[in-house]
């Protein structure tokens, strides 16, 4: 079990890592002077020197490298230019909005795929379920910029019951949690119907059917229990991509994450800040990743962690 | 004479059983969980085939229907609502036909979106197959790479590469391409491993062929149908990816705006002109849906033949 959280930890740090090296050197293969994109814009050739000095820019790659690898270590992944202040800090400073709205997504997501994936599964091949399919399709179609603007121009302008943009109160976190879950319910509920559906005609089902047990125990105490751990997984997945894929959702609705200030660092090429941006999403993303994957054995006792573990 | 009288008395029921030698009626047959399969697998593959190419069709058309330019400015026909002066969308806030800009920037839409597609699948199918085949470090290589890449914060590297490297029509397609290809080489990967257990692969071994003939001349072929079904639903992901990347300002710019830029050009006015991000949209939506519904029927049909689960 420990060496287990041990390879796991390590594995995990390592993505991280490869992670932010990758937008280490990105930023230094792009064309143009890596000085003059670490600098603000409007930098003058005395302050691109002292940028060059700073990062060592007159080094060779390898050493530069190495400072930058220094400098992470002490969590000290330079100044943001435009917030003046530590990119990483900014970035956490953010992170709670950015949380907060996956965590209610993913909780709309599960309360409502669950059930319609189960519901799905045991109508399977029938015209409902043949129009609830139709239906999931038809969300996961829909670009989620576009979702988000036509339910905030429905919800707050012509009939303003929902603020418009920004985290005002918690009547705000509304309409982007349902612009989120939209797609993730689309998503969630196929996959949850095409576990229980493949359950549902397994042969111990038919065992516990000849049984006496009412249909409600067939499909959750037996059927569901078997599902959990791909559902489960799928969850994690989609929460971790969350975490970093509602950038488009909080663009639209102006929600102050770290999505709309990655869009923004992008946009006045605040560097220090994307490389902090950048770790500091995958670190989470990889945690919660890292937390799906305990939870197996609570789930499934046949589940046990680290010994001849595969994928 | 006699076995005249005879035919023609139980003629119904002989050609019934001449038809069907059971007690299984056509009713019982029509509601067969089997034969519903099949029939919503048809429905949605028309029904995707029809929606898709009411958009492919005339964004293929764009050059020869009868429209104004996408960039004919006229500044006395501002936000003209649809159906009016000649505008079957209704025109932007510089008085250029919003039909006219919808079809031209769909056709560097669709573009990037089957060039990133073909890229990806071309990618996704090399390694998956090779990850599953050949095993050993080049599959533990490829698996790492994979797993990698699902905990990446991957539209923020996305639009990182694309603000480094500008939004060129290549930039853009290889990102889309980085960013799908993983569907495909895991799905392949999965194929090909079930795939090299069977026997005909022992027996071309046995042949003496070489490991890669193997697998390009016998294994590929059993598995690059349902891997190209997964490319088709790629293509809805593809378009809807370029939209959003589009939508955030990193989009190609030339030569014409495409759907997602569209849509947050209109944003600003969508208050006082709705269908300026309600139509793009919605032909963005009527397209992937369209997409996706064929590859989903087509997936059921095709996993019905196999017999298996994908």
């Amino acid at each position: 079990m420990f060496r287990y959280l041990a390879r796991r930890i390590t594995q995990s740090a390592l993505t991280v890592f490869l992670t932010v090296s990758g937008v280490f050197f990105l930023i230094r293969l792009a064309p143009g002077d890596p000085a003059a994109a670490l600098s603000s814009p409007v930098a003058t050739a005395a302050e691109l020197d002292r940028v060059r000095a700073q990062f060592g820019l007159d080094k060779p790659l390898i050493n530069q490298y190495w400072i930058f690898i220094k400098h992470l270590f002490t969590g000290d992944l330079g100044t943001s230019f435009s917030f003046q202040s530590s990119a990483l800090d900014v970035v956490l400073s953010r992170l709670p909005y950015t949380i907060t709205l996956a965590v209610t997504s993913i909780l709309l997501t599960t309360v409502i795929a669950v059930p319609l994936g189960v519901w799905m599964a045991r109508n399977a091949d029938t015209a409902r379920e043949f129009g609830a399919n139709v239906v999931t399709i038809a969300a996961q179609s829909m670009p989620d910029f576009w979702s988000g603007i036509m339910l905030l121009t429905i919800f707050a302008v012509l009939i303003p019951v929902l603020p418009a943009a920004g985290f005002a109160g918690w009547d705000g976190l509304v309409l982007p949690t349902v612009t989120v879950a939209i797609l993730q319910i689309a998503l969630i509920s196929r996959m949850v119907r095409r576990d229980m559906v493949a359950n549902l005609n397994a042969p111990y089902l038919v065992v516990a059917r000849a049984r006496g047990l009412s249909n409600g125990a067939l499909t959750w105490r037996y059927a569901m229990r078997n599902s959990a751990i791909p559902v489960l997984t799928a969850l994690g997945t989609r929460f971790a991509a969350m975490l970093n894929g509602v950038v488009v959702v909080e663009v639209v609705f102006g929600w102050p994450g770290v999505g709309s200030l990655v869009v923004r660092a992008l946009e006045t090429r605040d560097y220090p800040l994307i490389t902090a941006t950048v770790l500091v999403t995958a670190a989470l993303a990889v945690l919660v990743q890292l937390l799906v994957d305990l939870a197996y054995p609570l789930l499934d006792p046949r589940v046990r962690l680290g010994k001849g573990a595969t994928s | 004479m006699s076995t005249d009288t005879a035919t023609s008395t139980s003629s119904a029921t002989a050609a019934l059983a001449a038809d069907r030698p059971s007690m299984v009626t056509a009713k019982q047959l029509s509601r067969a969980t089997a034969t519903r399969q099949r029939r919503s697998a048809h429905a949605k593959m028309w029904i995707g085939a029809t929606c898709a190419l009411l958009v492919i069709l005339p964004v293929a058309l764009a050059n020869v229907l009868p429209l104004p330019g996408p960039d004919q400015q006229q500044l006395t026909a501002r936000l003209l609502p649809p159906l009016t002066g000649g505008h079957l969308l209704g025109t932007d806030q510089l008085g250029r036909d919003l039909l006219s800009r919808i079809l031209h920037g769909g056709q560097v839409s669709l573009t990037v979106g089957v060039l990133a597609v073909v890229v990806s699948g071309i990618i996704g199918i090399v390694a998956g197959s090779a990850a599953g085949f050949l095993g050993g470090w080049v599959d533990s290589a490829v698996s790492r790479l994979l797993e990698a890449q699902l905990s990446l914060p991957l539209l923020m590297m996305l639009l990182l590469v694309v603000a480094l490297f500008g939004s060129s029509i290549p930039v853009i397609t290889f990102v889309i391409a980085v960013a799908q290809w993983p569907e495909v080489a895991r799905l392949t990967r999965s194929l090909v491993l079930v795939e090299r257990e069977k026997p005909y692969v022992a027996a071309a071994r046995v042949l003496g062929l070489h490991r890669i003939a193997i697998l390009v001349r016998h294994v590929l072929p059993n598995v690059i149908k349902r891997a190209t079904v997964v490319v088709l639903l790629l293509l809805a992901q593809a378009v809807l990816l370029e939209s959003a990347l589009s939508y955030l300002g990193a989009g190609p710019q030339r030569p014409f705006a495409t759907w997602g830029r569209i849509i947050s050009d209109g944003q600003d006015f969508v208050t006082t002109s709705w269908w300026l991000v309600t139509m793009p949209g919605l032909v963005i939506a009527i397209l992937v849906v369209g997409v996706n519904l064929f590859g989903d029927g087509l997936r059921d049909r095709v996993r019905r033949r196999k017999g298996s689960d994908t």
